[in-house]
């Protein structure tokens, strides 16, 4: 069976600055992968790619049979909706929609919404009794929680998560990684950029960058 | 969810985008007062120019005359005007609408002795006919009156002749005795004379039935009451028919102007409404770079995260048009009893216009969301 993701000599320039240089690597579906290395590594920048938040400039990322490279604007818009559920460090909520409504706005641009599908999603993760919270009346790893429903509501081919425990107590942590934990037991494709060795350690493979570059790719113990 | 989504935008901006929803109403509310003035004005500066007085003059080709005692008023009677000409000219050409008209036989009789102009006329028609004038007593409401009279006012200090008083008129040996009904104040050459019922006056100068002059007050522009003349004209070839060109003329040129005046006001407050949406647009679409970066990350095509906010200055629009033309109304009917001295009612297609006009307009002054379509999720996202 062909790798989910397929990234092979993937470069990213930022004027004079190199992103990312050559990159090459695959992830079979089901995998977690955790994604490390110091700041300005290049993780952010990769999970961007992939995500198609972001193009290369050269190298192909082929997400399910997709290039993102080749895609366009249009392209790379029904990418994002279909094929990828994303889950940030700042959790990104918009303020004025309630939990509920923060998950539905992920299906309203996806296709259609269904109110019970995104309630059963959001029960999920924990957040039964407060679906019709606004995000300034949760809490950190309530919060966090919201985006794990939305990344999920579209039930999409890769889950990609950068640093979601950076903003989070270590319970809410707890919390948020035995959800992730849960998400790979269901066989979800993830992939997770993280600072944190005890937290990559959690993944199937850890893949390190340095300065751009594929330092290591190591299974964890 | 679109429905939702709008709701929950429009309840979460409601600061900023009151301050665009006051300019919209308060544009909308001039617009559509000016608006239903542009509509009414031409009816109510016709009423206006009417109050002036006569618009057309018909009178026989060698001019309308003042028949003195002994004088022979006209070689051909196939010149002269007759009631019988007017009333059937009258039935003939009913459009637009003659408001008053009246014919008149000028006499210079005596009173006591005084040389006065006695007028023959339609005393009924007087009032309609001249509504600027003022009367001490009361108008006559028949014209088939024949014992009473109008007295003008410098005529009526002159004879010594007062409400109710009976004067005697005299010419070449014949005699009319007439009761004072009214004293006419005109402001013109009116005051001097007495207007009295026309077949009385035939029979004070005992000549043929004619008349030397029909005036009418016909309603319409400067333009239909020219060409109204000149079907009168057409319908009488013997007579000259001519419109009162000082007032038909400023009545048209007025128009022009009050239209020209209006239709630059309304385009100055379009302008300034779409600034006014323009400016809280502007900061609305700072204020919502980071969502619209994260609808993008989360598969929102940029037409239908814009649908959206198009969708919000569009209910902008409507909602304060709708306020506006309400508000409208009463700002007309204030202009009108100000300035017209008379009610303006509303038009109802007034409603749909300035409400449309408020669409586009809030939909120009969106156009900084624009820029939104420019934004990069990713760029965003990170925080920049």
């Amino acid at each position: 069976m062909a790798p989910l993701v397929q990234i092979d000599n993937l470069r990213k320039e930022f004027g004079n600055v190199r992103a990312l240089d050559g990159v090459s690597f695959n992830v079979d579906s089901g995998e977690w992968i955790a994604i490390m290395g110091p700041s300005g590594s290049g993780k952010t920048t990769l999970i961007n790619i992939l995500g198609g938040l972001d193009t290369p400039t050269s190298g192909c990322a082929i997400v399910d049979g997709t290039d993102v490279a080749r895609l366009d604007e249009g392209g790379l818009t029904r990418f994002r909706a279909e094929k990828i559920g994303f889950i940030f460090q700042q959790f990104h909520l918009v303020p004025y929609l309630t939990a509920l409504e923060n998950v539905m706005l992920a299906q309203y641009f996806h296709s259609t919404t269904d109110e019970r599908e995104a309630r059963t999603e959001l029960e999920r993760v924990g957040l039964g009794d407060r679906l019709d919270h606004l995000p300034g009346e949760l809490s950190g790893g309530e919060q966090q929680r919201v985006p794990v429903a939305r990344a999920l509501i579209n039930h999409p081919k890769l889950l990609l998560a950068d640093e979601p425990t950076g903003n989070l107590d270590e319970a809410n942590e707890k919390l948020v990684l035995q959800l992730m934990s849960e998400l790979h037991n269901e066989g979800h494709t993830i992939l997770m950029v993280t600072h944190a060795p005890e937290i990559g350690a959690l993944a199937d493979r850890r893949i390190d960058l340095a300065h751009g570059r594929l330092a290591q790719v190591k299974a964890s113990v | 969810m679109f429905g939702r989504l709008l709701w929950k935008m429009l309840r979460s901006n409601r600061g900023r985008l009151a301050v665009a929803l006051v300019a919209v109403i308060s544009g909308a509310t001039v617009i559509s007062a000016l608006l239903d003035l542009q509509f009414d004005i031409e009816r109510k500066l016709t009423q206006e120019f009417r109050a002036l007085g006569p618009n057309i003059v018909v009178s026989a080709k060698s001019g309308g005359q003042v028949v003195t005692p002994g004088a022979t008023v006209a070689s051909n009677s196939a010149d002269l005007l007759t009631e019988s000409v007017i009333e059937h000219t009258l039935e003939a050409h009913r459009t637009p609408e003659v408001v008053a008209s009246a014919p008149f036989l000028f006499v210079v009789a005596r009173v006591a002795g005084t040389p006065v102009v006695a007028a023959g006329t339609w005393l009924d028609q007087l009032a309609k006919l001249n509504p600027t004038w003022r009367i001490q007593g009361d108008w006559i409401a028949s014209r088939d009156d024949a014992d009473q009279c109008l007295v003008g006012r410098k005529a009526a200090q002159q004879l010594g002749a007062v409400r109710d008083a009976r004067i005697g008129l005299d010419y070449l040996g014949r005699h009319a005795q007439l009761r004072v009904a009214g004293v006419i104040d005109s402001g013109g050459e009116e005051d001097n004379q007495i207007f009295m019922n026309l077949p009385a006056a035939w029979n004070l100068t005992g000549e043929q039935p004619y008349i030397s002059l029909w005036q009418l007050s016909v309603s319409g522009t400067s333009a239909s009451i020219g060409d109204y003349a000149a079907q009168l004209g057409a319908a009488l070839p013997g007579y000259d028919v001519r419109p009162i060109r000082a007032v038909t003329q400023a009545e048209g040129s007025l128009l022009d102007r009050t239209r020209l005046l209006i239709a630059s006001m309304v385009v100055l407050i379009l302008v300034l409404t779409a600034l006014c949406v323009l400016a809280t647009m502007m900061a609305l679409a700072m204020e919502r770079r980071k969502n619209v970066g994260l609808m993008k990350a989360l598969g929102g095509s940029i037409a239908r995260i814009m649908s959206l906010f198009l969708a919000e200055v569009g209910v902008l629009g409507a909602v304060g048009g709708l306020i506006g033309c309400a508000a409208g109304v009463a700002l007309a009917r204030w202009m009108g009893e100000r300035v017209f001295n008379a009610s303006i009612a509303p038009r109802w297609e007034v409603f749909p216009l300035t409400i449309v006009l408020m669409i586009v307009v809030a939909l120009a002054g969106a156009l900084p969301l624009r820029l939104l379509g420019k934004v990069k999720p990713a760029v965003i996202l990170r925080g920049e």
